[in-house]
């Protein structure tokens, strides 16, 4: 047997004279292994500046999400590989259970006690009930497979980009360091943030990025790649799959036989369905109440009716796990009622939810009007909308639709409803309307003014109504700079407008492929030595002012920074 | 589980002792109580973390120097070779990365089901008239072929790069310089319509760029446009400021100029007056801004409407995609084969090479090779058929009286049952072995465990013609751990001995399902796998072995033989006897 003759001694011969000490101290400095310094600095100023400037280091880009991890490399568009945390990634190795043939047909006992699809997540930002050890090991095993399987490394090390939601709690970002840092031995790691990300890769520089994630969806403006503002709901993927599940579990138990079990439908038959036939109705239903304007003046909230179709369209959906294994025929219709119900919330008045469950709608548009007006101005026109969820056919209409009429009925007036406030707005927006519609009548059919007999003839009309003189320098000037300047169109704003994105990864791809040095750069010597703890207080390092003030052998200094942050994580 | 009963887990130590300080640390954070308690705490295999610290025996590897086990998440890999596993074709470790780590020869697997796809002629019914051949991929499991995505090939070799170049419905996809061409002509188009227009009225602009009816851009072409974008921004920044991270090539003339513009103080000085324009957003598609267009979602309503279930992508069938943004079937393309490697394995702590392969691809054999089951004793369990009722006419009768065999799936609660615990040595040296295990198992139902020969001696494992050699006394017989008046079977007493093996009774009392299920109330109370009896049992092994056997190999091998030292070893394992029956 060969692996009997192997076990003798001649075999680690060889290898013994390097002593028994564990040695990963000694990786760094050894005087007796010559190694490649990592970071080679010039003696001085008359040193040839070398390849030094450059970011020589290739990197890997890792997306952190709450169910998956991407990863892939820089200058792709899509990650080479999606890794997902469902109960078959967490078995026992040599547990080939998933291979049996009957495995398919059985529906896996739900641990009781637990929140709605708790094994599927890779953490959950409520520390108090995460195993922190078990997220290292199951972020440990997803990245060793990445890289065992799908990236295929050389032993070159490479530089990672994480790309991470903006609010991370701090033992959950340490662990997930950690990994990297230890287990995979990556020489530096910079965090960027996903909401910079979702905008770089909508070729944006601000925008509201509505990230319909997981367990929550978060609102974040972002104004010249920074983030501004933040608002959360729980509105999100995991509210949307149990309440699909729900869904299902009544059509499942209508059609069984009397006295069958509860149909108990698990959260992967949910999942499947909602990524397969899910959708989102475009219009929303017409129930909304036009309190100040008539439906004549308002064509967005024209009443919508459903074009009824005989018979109604049906989708059979499989279901091979039920007892026995079904087939199930829903409406096509009831399959926007989850998206209905959790993402909208149209039954409830705005008075019964809570601030960490608004609909998506009031959530965007609160963040809208919380906004400074001239940020506001630009994110309103930069809508991403991205996450998971968003790819329901149709959901990004809704809510663009839904956040459009919600201006429109209410204005930007941070002020709701306030006593005599409120009724003062209504005479306001009564009278703006009638404004707007009579400058309409008065463009379209010429009266002359002195004809009405309202005004008096001479009458100036106030400042606000004027036409503004026009300036010939102004105009020069102002085709000067539509000339030379950016084109207008990367000027829109005012208007809600929702932008495509190509999401956080490829953002990071994007980043990443430029080297464009972030501002959380985390290099491993520092962080084994203090973890987190070693980071400054500082929210900001600027890499500008560092960048101006050296000389070609300073700049390699440059490139190794005094101190590190943490930027929004901080 | 689903390994066959029964069966036995060894538990690496890095499940403890690998975890970094800053962890800990974290760690304290939130759970400061129960961290000081761990250390006495009996292995849980219940526990979810234990899914990462257990593997079987065979999986383990052994490192000589830390003298430890060594498990997959305690070695360092290092990749020997790429290999595609379909045509065992090597690829040169150059083009691994560009080629996205897949194959690049005829080697696909199907995105419906995963088994690989061969090349098929398509029946030519005019072959005579001078019509080329047409190829198609075909999965022979489930039939999926790429007419279905309407991909044919001309020839039957180099399939990937063909593939590269037809979209599905068989129009050509550009490559991506043929991209960048063409986003150039479209600029200069743009460039050329706005100066003819006034630059002051935006609408009629982009009615002209929409005036040419074109399908959405796909992802990729999205991605490049960015890139590009980004690129040409970043470039315009440039020159102004040399010492930016971003691309910087010294070998150029014009980079050289800027540096050396750099030390004449006049240019430098004009150049720092000048403020940089800040990057500015994309402005059109051309440079990846794509404002949402509806269309397409309700384009893909109707679809499903129409089309139902069957016409969609099963999330794990998305994922296996390259390009994972797909919803249709329609939209399916090929797998091409995801490369494997041999790698070479090194120990975390002493980097010691653990395991190293044969660098040819076809051969199997391995340079070196420290298996743990070369080093760690062999613990395996099985059942002992019941001794009750005894048959007191026969004293150790249990053996073959009852052919019918032990059904471990169905464990009855409440009945002692018997198992054997069985260790073999694979050490030259004799062992002593002590087990160690609590009086129940861990987890929600409690059975209770008892070892009945927690300590004894292990034979080395020498040659087995010693064994047979030697006139050795007859086989210790079991019958004397069997006491013959009760028939029960006598603790402190080994079962069974031979040469490098020994054999040892243990009592279960499988614990009951009922009483859960009463407690909670509900008809199912368990979990998955809460039913499984399994053991975790305390290992260490006390034996004498030569001093650094491979140290002294080199310096002083001759004279120093009689030196021994007193080793030892423990690790948790835990044992799976069977699944206890409900009722």
């Amino acid at each position: 047997m060969a692996t009997g003759s192997e076990r003798k001694p001649p075999a680690s011969l060889s290898r013994s004279t390097r002593g028994t000490t564990p040695r990963l101290a000694d990786l760094g400095e050894s005087p007796r292994t010559p190694r490649t310094p990592l970071l080679r600095s010039i003696s001085s100023t008359f040193g040839s500046p070398g390849g030094s400037f450059r970011t020589e280091d290739e990197y890997l880009v890792i997306e952190l999400g709450s169910r998956f991890v991407r990863g892939g490399f820089p200058g792709e568009s899509a990650p080479r590989c999606t890794l997902s945390f469902g109960p078959d990634e967490q078995r026992r190795v040599g547990d080939y259970r998933p291979c049996e043939p009957e495995y398919v047909h059985k529906r896996r006992k739900t641990k009781r006690a637990q929140a709605w699809a708790h094994e599927y997540e890779l953490y959950r930002t409520d520390l108090s009930r995460v195993d922190l050890g078990l997220v290292e090991d199951k972020f440990e095993r997803a990245m060793r497979e990445a890289y065992a399987k799908y990236f295929l490394l050389d032993t070159k090390p490479r530089r990672i980009l994480l790309a991470m939601p903006p609010r991370m709690p701090h033992p959950l970002m340490s662990t997930v360091l950690d990994v990297l840092f230890t287990s995979f031995q990556t020489p530096s790691i910079t965090l960027v943030s996903n909401p910079v990300l979702v905008a770089a890769a909508a070729g944006l520089r601000s925008a509201l990025v509505v990230d319909i994630g997981w367990a929550e969806t978060v609102v974040t403006a972002v104004c010249e790649y920074r983030e501004v503002l933040e608002r959360r709901s729980v509105r999100a993927g995991k509210l949307l799959s149990e309440e699909m599940a729900s869904l299902l579990n009544a059509q499942l138990d209508r059609d069984a036989a009397p006295g069958a079990t509860k149909a108990d439908v698990s959260f992967e038959e949910a999942d499947e369905v909602l990524t397969r036939v899910g959708w989102c109705k475009s219009v929303p239903r017409s129930n909304r109440r036009t309190l100040y304007f008539p439906a004549r003046e308002a064509p967005v909230l024209e009443e919508f009716e459903d074009a009824v179709e005989s018979p109604p369209p049906t989708i059979t959906i499989p279901f091979p796990k039920h007892t026995p294994p079904t087939e199930l025929s829903v409406p096509f219709a009831s399959l926007a009622k989850p998206t209905e119900n959790a993402l909208f919330a149209p039954e409830l008045t705005l008075s019964e939810f809570d601030d960490e469950d608004l609909p998506l709608h009031h959530l965007i548009y609160r963040a809208l009007v919380q906004l400074p007006i001239d940020v506001r101005r630009l994110c309103m026109a930069r809508i991403v909308i991205t996450g998971g969820v968003s790819n329901l056919p149709g959901l990004k209409a809704r809510i663009l639709k839904e956040v459009e009429a919600l201006a429109q009925t209410k204005g930007w007036d941070p002020v709701k409803s306030y006593g005599k406030a409120s009724a003062r707005r209504e005479d306001k927006l009564r009278n703006q309307c009638e404004d707007r519609e009579m400058r309409k009548q008065e463009g379209e059919d010429t009266v002359a003014p002195s004809l009405d007999p309202n005004t008096a003839p001479n009458q100036i009309p106030p400042a606000a109504f004027q036409q503004p003189e026009e300036d010939a320098i102004d105009n020069k000037f102002a085709q000067l700079a539509v000339r030379n300047g950016p084109p207008p169109a990367s000027l829109v704003g005012g208007t809600i407008r929702g932008v495509e994105t190509l999401g956080a990864w490829a953002g990071a791809s994007l980043v990443a492929q430029q080297r464009i040095k972030g501002i959380v750069e985390i290099e491993r010597d520092r962080y084994l030595r203090d973890g987190l703890q070693g980071a400054t207080r500082e929210k900001e390092v600027s890499v500008v002012a560092q960048r101006q003030s050296m000389g070609p052998g300073l700049a390699v200094k440059g490139g190794e920074r005094a101190s590190w942050t943490l930027g929004v994580w901080a | 589980m689903a390994q066959s009963f029964p069966y036995t887990y060894y538990a690496c130590d890095c499940f403890d002792s690998n975890t970094t300080t800053s962890t800990k640390r974290a760690s304290q954070v939130v759970a400061a109580a129960a961290a000081t308690e761990d250390e006495e705490q009996t292995f849980d295999p219940q526990n979810p973390r234990s899914n990462y610290a257990l593997y079987p025996l065979e999986h383990l590897l052994y490192c000589e120097d830390c003298q430890q086990i060594r498990c997959p998440r305690c070695v360092l890999e290092e990749t020997l070779n790429w290999y595609c596993p379909s045509c065992l074709f090597e690829v040169p470790s150059s083009v691994v990365k560009s080629d996205g780590n897949r194959c690049t020869r005829n080697c696909f697997n199907c995105p419906i089901c995963i088994s690989p796809l061969v090349v098929n002629l398509l029946e030519n019914a005019d072959a005579d008239q001078g019509t080329p051949d047409r190829h198609i991929l075909i999965c022979p499991y489930c039939h999926w072929s790429t007419l279905e995505t309407g991909v044919e090939f001309e020839k039957h070799t180099g399939v990937y790069a063909q593939l590269a170049r037809i979209a599905n419905g068989g129009k050509h996809i550009p490559t991506s310089k043929e991209r960048d061409k063409e986003r150039e002509r479209r600029k200069e188009l743009e460039a050329r319509q706005r100066d003819s227009k006034n630059p002051l009225s935006p609408s009629s602009e982009t009615a002209a760029v929409e005036t040419e009816a074109r399908e959405p851009p796909s992802r990729d072409d999205l991605f490049s446009n960015l890139a590009a974008f980004y690129k040409s921004q970043l470039e315009a920044q440039t020159p102004a400021n040399p010492f930016s991270p971003g691309e910087m090539n010294f070998s150029s003339p014009s980079a050289y100029s800027r540096i050396m513009n750099l030390y004449s103080t006049n240019t430098a000085k004009k150049q720092k007056r000048v403020k940089p324009t800040p990057m500015r957003e994309a402005a059109s598609e051309l440079e990846g801004l794509v404002i949402y267009d509806p269309a397409s979602d309700s384009a893909a309503i109707e679809r499903i409407k129409r089309d139902g279930w069957n016409s969609t992508l099963s999330p794990t069938q998305k994922l296996a995609q390259t390009n994972p943004h797909l919803q249709f079937a329609d939209e399916l393309r090929p797998i091409p084969t995801l490369l494997c490697t041999k790698r070479s394995k090194r120990c975390r702590s002493c980097r010691h090479i653990l395991s190293k392969p044969e660098s040819k691809i076809t051969s199997t054999r391995y340079k070196i090779k420290l298996l743990a089951l070369n080093h760690i004793p062999r613990l395996s369990i099985r059942a002992l058929p019941p001794t009750n009722p005894p048959i007191p006419s026969i004293p150790g009768g249990s053996t073959a009286s009852q052919p019918q065999p032990f059904n471990y799936n169905t464990l009855r609660s409440g009945i002692p049952t018997h198992f054997l615990l069985h260790l073999s040595n694979p050490l030259f040296d004799p062992i002593r072995v002590t087990l160690a295990t609590s009086s129940t198992t861990p987890g929600k139902v409690q059975s209770r465990v008892t070892i009945l020969c927690p300590q004894f001696d292990v034979g080395a494992n020498t040659d087995v013609w010693d064994d047979a050699l030697s006139s050795s006394p007859a086989p210790m017989a079991r019958r004397s751990t069997i006491n013959a008046e009760t028939g029960q079977i006598e603790a402190g007493k080994i079962w069974d001995k031979g040469r490098n093996w020994t054999s040892v009774a243990i009592e279960v009392v499988p614990g009951f399902l009922a009483d859960l299920k009463n407690v909670s109330g509900e008809e199912d109370g368990l979990d998955e796998d809460d039913d499984l009896l399994e053991i975790p049992i305390f290992v260490r092994l006390e034996f004498e072995a030569d001093v650094h056997a491979e140290e002294r190999g080199l310096s002083d091998s001759r004279g120093s033989k009689a030196e021994r030292e007193s080793r030892e070893q423990a690790f948790w394992t835990v044992v799976g006897a069977g699944r206890i029956a409900g009722r």
